[in-house]
């Protein structure tokens, strides 16, 4: 039935104690459920972990590291000694912090003067920031992805026009957002969408007209996709590109399975997850001869077809 | 023997907690049966310990000792002010408030999950209503410091080895950028960090002073097609959008690059063209959607490159 969990390893062990110690010093009283919920361990683990603890200690030197017991499912911390406080924060941590708070401030709903503001210039203080520009995070938001989570915080039903790079034309839809998500520079919606009856993601930039329809439609509990990570689905098909040293962006801006080291000639060769053959038309026209796909064979001409049907509109006019 | 997790709470312990600095003997000593009796062996378990303790962010001081006895003999101790998270007190709703910027932000990090515990918050929620996707880079920590702390960093870049004061970072566009002084070219330069080649050290000592006014915003054209564009930034191409993409490339280029609006309800507009190869990935991305009207030699330069695809 259920998978044996692997033994944790000792400094994963240690690392959390040294965060549960203080946490729990300050309360007092815990249930152990609650501990294991906040700290992401089962109950067991927590007990075994803080038994653990309470059998620590060098008598005389250091007699009684943590006096500590479980009564009853809950945990009763008496005379706080050692680990009162926590360890400093690491500086990758540092970062992690700051980037996110930074970022979070970027996103539609932020309050400049907000309890986030206040911890985060709090946070940059103390790690040594003396003003914001250490770390700036743009995320150039537009208008409508205000509009689209006010919409989602309120169940809002939007009809929109919304105009699809895939099939290269424009659809008609209501639906009701769900998340609003901000990924490598462009903004999305993850919605309920009428058309589909499923979960859609829209970009924010490709939708043409919106307007309420003036009702509230409660949310699905279909699940939500990853921000960032569609290319995952096993579905979308593969391509394998060879791209010249000035075509480096394709493999940085999008998601790709594999990426050779460079040949002598600087040249990659790529495997990607192609969800729309739009997209890989418009990528192969901006790329001309610094791109070449090896695969599928029935895209080796994909590009050459393409810049044709443009050229063409040239020589009407 | 011990449980390790044991030993290893013990021996923080026991340095957070001398009064003076302790030889491994001494640890030894008062750990008495948690480490092996053999020296070779008492070491190795020992080093095992402290870099396990190092790498959770434990900061392990220590001297060698010089003259007496004891010359050439190494001391540990913890600094207790060094050891433990001061001057960050958060309220109760701060905390919390960065707890979901970090579930919005970066959901899956255990770094960023650590980071909490320590500040008193909780698990992070799996989903958030609003999100950003924050591109992960190693070099990201390293840099954060050395800016906050005005210290020079080396690196390499484009096979060059870079000497760089840091001035700032900034993500825009999805990509994070490095902004500082290159003292190899002696200029400011920005580098886009996942580019950099390998790793990123400071330098210790070398330390420098940041232009007053610094903003990293200003360092990059807001613009993609602007970025290069020198001398020619002024220049622009009159382009006629068609009417499926007319709406979206409005609401991107600024109704006040609108010139005329046909009544089929395609656009003209006029956009910088400086950078050629910019403007070009820019127009390509419309396909058949867009073209370039004018200046003739821009209407050229585009037919040309769509024959050498076409042939």
């Amino acid at each position: 039935m259920n998978a044996r969990p692997k033994p944790r390893a000792a400094e994963v062990r240690l690392r959390r104690l040294l965060v549960m110690l203080p946490w729990l010093m300050e309360r007092g009283e815990v249930p152990v459920a609650e501990a294991a919920e906040r700290f992401a361990l089962t109950e067991d683990e927590v007990v075994s972990d803080l038994e653990l603890a309470a059998m620590c200690g060098l008598p005389p030197f250091v007699d009684e590291l943590i006096d500590v017991f479980v009564d009853d499912g809950v945990i009763v911390v008496g005379v706080p000694r050692l680990f009162t406080r926590p360890l400093r924060l690491n500086s990758v941590e540092a970062f992690e912090l700051l980037a996110a708070g930074r970022a979070a401030m970027e996103l539609p709903g932020a309050d400049p003067t907000g309890a986030l503001a206040r911890g985060l210039a709090k946070l940059a203080t103390a790690l040594g920031e003396d003003d914001t520009t250490g770390v700036r995070i743009d995320l150039d938001r537009p208008g409508l992805a205000d509009r689209l989570a006010a919409a989602a915080t309120a169940s809002e039903e939007l009809a929109i026009e919304y105009w699809s790079a895939s099939r290269d034309a424009t659809s008609e839809r209501r639906i009701v957002p769900r998340q609003v998500f901000a990924d490598r520079g462009e903004w999305y919606v993850s919605a309920d969408d009428d058309r589909s009856g499923s979960v859609r993601t829209f970009r924010v930039d490709r939708i043409v007209r919106m307007e309420p329809t003036g009702r509230t439609v409660a949310p699905s509990d279909a699940p939500l996709p990853t921000p960032g990570a569609w290319f995952n689905d096993e579905s979308v098909r593969r391509a394998v590109i060879r791209l010249a040293p000035a075509a480096r962006w394709v493999v940085e801006r999008n998601p790709s399975d594999t990426v050779s080291a460079p040949d002598a000639a600087g040249w990659v060769t790529a495997t990607m997850p192609v969800a729309s053959e739009q997209w890989l038309v418009r990528t192969l026209l901006r790329l001309g001869s610094d791109a070449e796909i090896v695969e599928p064979e029935e895209w080796r001409s994909l590009a050459a077809a393409t810049a044709g049907a443009v050229l063409a509109r040239y020589r009407r006019s | 023997m011990a449980d390790r997790v044991e030993r290893l709470t013990n021996l923080l312990a026991l340095l957070l907690e001398t009064r003076t600095p302790l030889s491994l003997v001494q640890i030894a000593d008062q750990m008495v049966g948690q480490y092996p009796d053999g020296l070779t062996a008492r070491r190795a378990a020992f080093e095992r310990d402290k870099s396990a303790l190092r790498d959770i962010g434990v900061p392990i001081e220590q001297e060698i000792m010089v003259g007496g006895d004891l010359a050439g003999q190494t001391r540990y101790w913890i600094d207790r002010a060094r050891y433990e998270l001061r001057g960050l007190e958060l309220d109760e709703d701060e905390a919390r408030a960065l707890q979901v910027a970090m579930a919005a932000t970066r959901p899956g990090s255990t770094s960023g999950q650590e980071a909490l515990w320590k500040l008193g918050a909780g698990a992070l929620d799996r989903s958030a209503p609003v999100a950003a996707v924050l591109p992960d880079l190693p070099a990201l920590p390293v840099l954060r410091e050395a800016v906050a702390q005005r210290t020079m960093v080396t690196f390499r870049y484009r096979d060059v080895a870079r000497e760089v004061d840091p001035w700032g970072l900034l993500l825009r566009d999805g990509f994070w950028y490095l902004i500082g002084f290159d003292h190899a070219r002696d200029d400011r330069r920005t580098f886009r960090i996942d580019r950099i080649e390998g790793d990123v050290a400071g330098i210790d000592g070398r330390t420098f002073e940041r232009p007053a006014g610094f903003d990293p915003r200003d360092a990059l054209p807001a613009d993609p097609k602007q970025i290069g564009a020198g001398a020619d930034a002024a220049r622009e191409a009159r382009v006629l959008i068609d009417a499926p993409r007319a709406t979206a490339a409005v609401a991107d280029l600024g109704e006040h690059r609108v010139i005329v609006r046909r009544g089929d309800g395609a656009v003209e507009v006029d956009v910088p063209c400086g950078n050629l190869p910019a403007f070009r990935s820019w127009l390509l991305g419309f396909v058949e959607h867009a073209e370039v009207l004018a200046p003739d030699d821009v209407r050229r330069h585009v037919v040309d490159w769509l024959e050498s695809v076409a042939s």
